[in-house]
């Protein structure tokens, strides 16, 4: 068993966080949907990465089951359902966004920064070795709400709610060394089954209107 | 042991994957008026044991107090007829060939699930585990809302997951950061979750971290409970939802996240003191309540017109709550009956649609004539919805007005205009529609479906009637049981 000084623990953890981060960028950046999808599974590993580092030096064991559900569910499961909705509807760009990409990246810098000012008071509350974290799993939420905001495909809002879900566990991670267990096995089988709904509605949409552009879902209005 | 509890729980639970595996289509109706008797009687059961002895509980899970009992009170009553009531609905559907027997029984095991999980979202001990119980209402709410497939109802279930899905992940984040205080407190145990021991070490919690996680919840539970400007989904949903599914989100879910806030609310009030969630509440509601006093007035669908209705209840209920004091009875007051008179209204919008197959009010007069029944419930529930005496929604709305009155009359003012303008509006749409010369003869309904939504409606006005009357006496006990819950002591009136 070899050991890991506190300082470069928590450099270690800070370094997969920041990671996290950028692969939201990259998303933000990102025209074409299979992309996409590849861009959050990797951000799904780097979180079981974060995850199991965070389990590894302060010996908590159920992180490990936590972050091996991560990479289950997050960096396969997921993937796959939505590379197959991407297949069966092809599709396969995001031609006309609502806000383009250099607006869209100036803006999640703006979150980034908006999210450390809204956390600064709460960050010495939190356990030396994971605290930073929490300002940069804040910016990973805002960043998923924008993404969905900002993108008119189905399958590019469910990568938002995805990479929202994402900073969300980066959170309760970061912030408190994880949830209890049973609490993060619900939240896992609601993010699965939220996933698959997502799915099934995008199929449907599909299907009736012809297209997952969400732009054309304006019958109901007032 | 406090078995009724457990019941209350089980119960749909069982019927629901009893239904989905039943072959028959009786088998499955008696399925589900047994668990309409069940779901009542327990219901009942878990607020007398909690009126007499303040609590019941199954250790280490389910704890009701005098909080959930009254949510229990107003799930199982509302929830008992509208299940009796989509054993109708649902029946006219599928003797017209809408639905098939497949999908009939799809639906009772979804509409089933979603009752249970609101029922363990207001009887859990474990904050964590409310949040999982409500994501899992919302989910099978997903699942009901786009269930007729038609454009329109997957533009409503679309816009509804996505919504939803963000709003409960901010009030997850929300969750977060309570048990990120909290465990500084009480250590790394799941001990750190349960309400509780919450209650007990607010006061040592740290404030700054408390207030954001109030005010990520707010936004978050505030989004499943329709409150401006989170509304957005509301009114497509409900107008779109199979009608026995428009009832229960309106009678049932709005109030459970409404609970949710709550239960933080009573957090943070013993960790900051009540004025920043009180302001934050009350802005919101006064918010609600203008939108929708507008908006009803431009509505040319009837089932849309009660969806904004049920933004300004819900609106006029977060005022309540967030005056405190004896605003705190006045809104739980209002929530049991805007729970009642809301759903009768729905069942007998339900009762309207089916006969004309479509939801343009202006092409619906005269139903009191046409339709003695639902014209005569739209009547009393809408003149109830509006406010007036006999019912109880009179009560709770002059009180919180007062409650509003003492603390800052400008609140008082502009909450007693914006009232008076849902008033006139509500009032002068439901005459609308029961008054005049019927238009259109429509289609018959099957005598059998129509006894079913019947006795559900002649339910709903029987309770919202006696209660609006007289406060039974189980009631007044919970109300007071519950009043120092958010520091203050009251007396019933």
């Amino acid at each position: 068993m070899f050991q890991i000084s506190p300082q470069l623990g928590s450099q270690l953890v800070d370094l997969c966080a920041a990671l996290l981060l950028l692969t939201c960028f990259a998303i933000v950046a990102q025209r074409r949907l299979s992309a996409c999808v590849d861009l959050f599974a990797l951000q799904s590993v780097f979180l079981a990465a974060t995850a199991a580092l965070v389990a590894f030096l302060t010996g908590i064991h159920h992180i490990y089951v936590a972050a091996a559900l991560t990479v289950v569910i997050k960096a396969v499961v997921l993937p796959r359902i939505l590379k197959k909705v991407i297949e069966r509807l092809n599709v396969s760009r995001e031609l006309q966004m609502n806000i383009n990409v250099p607006a869209g990246l100036l803006v999640c810098g703006t979150l980034v920064i908006l999210a450390f000012y809204i956390t600064q008071p709460i960050i010495p509350l939190g356990f030396l070795l994971t605290r930073d974290s929490l300002a940069i799993a804040l910016a990973i939420i805002l960043i998923g709400f924008f993404t969905m905001i900002a993108r008119k495909k189905a399958v590019t809002q469910v990568v938002g709610f995805l990479v929202m879900e994402n900073g969300l566990f980066l959170g309760a991670t970061a912030a408190a060394y994880g949830m209890p267990l049973i609490v993060e096995l619900g939240v896992f089988f609601d993010v699965l089954v939220a996933g698959l709904i997502i799915g099934i509605y995008t199929h449907r949409i599909q299907d009736a209107f012809d297209s997952v552009d969400t732009s054309k879902l304006t019958v109901l209005k007032e | 042991m406090a078995w009724p509890l457990l019941v209350l729980i089980a119960m749909p639970d069982l019927a629901g994957l009893g239904s989905l595996w039943s072959r028959d289509r009786r088998l499955a109706e008696a399925l589900q008026c047994g668990q309409a008797g069940i779901l009542v009687s327990a219901a009942l059961l878990v607020v007398e044991r909690v009126a007499t002895e303040g609590q019941a509980s199954v250790d280490p899970f389910l704890r009701a107090d005098a909080m959930s009992a009254w949510m229990d009170l107003i799930l199982g009553a509302v929830g008992g007829t509208g299940t009796l009531y989509a054993v109708g609905y649902m029946g006219e559907e599928l003797d017209r060939g809408r639905v098939s027997l497949r999908r009939y029984r799809q639906f009772f095991c979804l509409f089933d699930l979603y009752l249970a999980a609101m029922l363990a979202a207001v009887n859990v001990e474990n904050v964590a585990i409310m949040w999982i119980a409500v994501e899992g209402s919302t989910l099978s709410a997903a699942l009901l809302i786009g269930f007729e497939r038609t454009k329109a109802a997957l533009e409503a279930g679309w816009k509804y997951v996505i919504l939803s899905s963000v709003g409960i992940a901010l009030a997850l984040f929300g969750t977060i950061l309570v048990y990120y205080s909290s465990e500084h407190v009480l250590g790394v145990t799941s001990e750190a979750l349960r309400w509780s021991e919450l209650y007990r070490v607010a006061e040592s919690l740290d404030p700054a971290a408390i207030k954001a996680a109030f005010v990520f919840v707010l936004i978050g539970y505030g989004t499943k409970a329709g409150v401006a400007p989170m509304h957005t989904w509301l009114p497509d949903a409900h107008a779109e939802a199979p009608t026995p599914v428009s009832a229960m989100l309106s009678a049932n879910m709005l109030a459970v996240a409404v609970y949710a806030i709550l239960r933080f609310k009573a957090v943070v009030d013993r960790t900051v003191g009540s004025s920043f969630s009180g302001t934050l509440m009350v802005g919101l509601g006064l918010l609600s309540v203008a939108i929708a006093a507008v908006l009803l007035l431009v509505q040319r669908d009837y089932k849309r017109l009660f969806a904004y209705s049920s933004i300004e209840h819900i609106g006029i209920a977060l005022i309540g709550f967030g005056l405190g004091g004896a605003g705190v009875f006045a809104a739980l007051w209002h929530l049991l009956n805007h729970a009642l008179a809301k759903s009768a209204a729905f069942y007998a919008s339900g009762l309207v649609l089916l006969r004309h197959e479509h939801k343009m009010l202006e092409r619906v007069p005269g139903l009191l004539r046409q339709m003695p029944l639902a014209g005569g419930a739209i009547l009393v529930a809408g003149v109830a919805l509006s406010g007036m005496p006999p019912f109880g929604l009179f009560i709770s709305e002059v009180l919180i007005a007062i409650g509003a009155y003492a603390a800052t009359p400008g609140v008082a003012y502009g909450l007693l205009s914006l009232l008076t303008l849902a008033f006139a509006t509500l009032l002068y749409q439901v005459l609308r529609m029961a008054l005049g010369e019927p238009l259109e003869a429509g289609m018959a309904l099957g005598s059998r479906n129509q006894t079913f939504m019947s006795a559900a409606i002649w339910l709903n006005l029987a309770a919202l009637c006696t209660i609006g009357l007289q406060i039974p006496a189980r009631c007044g006990t919970l109300l007071g049981a519950i009043a120092p819950f958010f520091g203050g002591t009251m007396e019933a009136p």
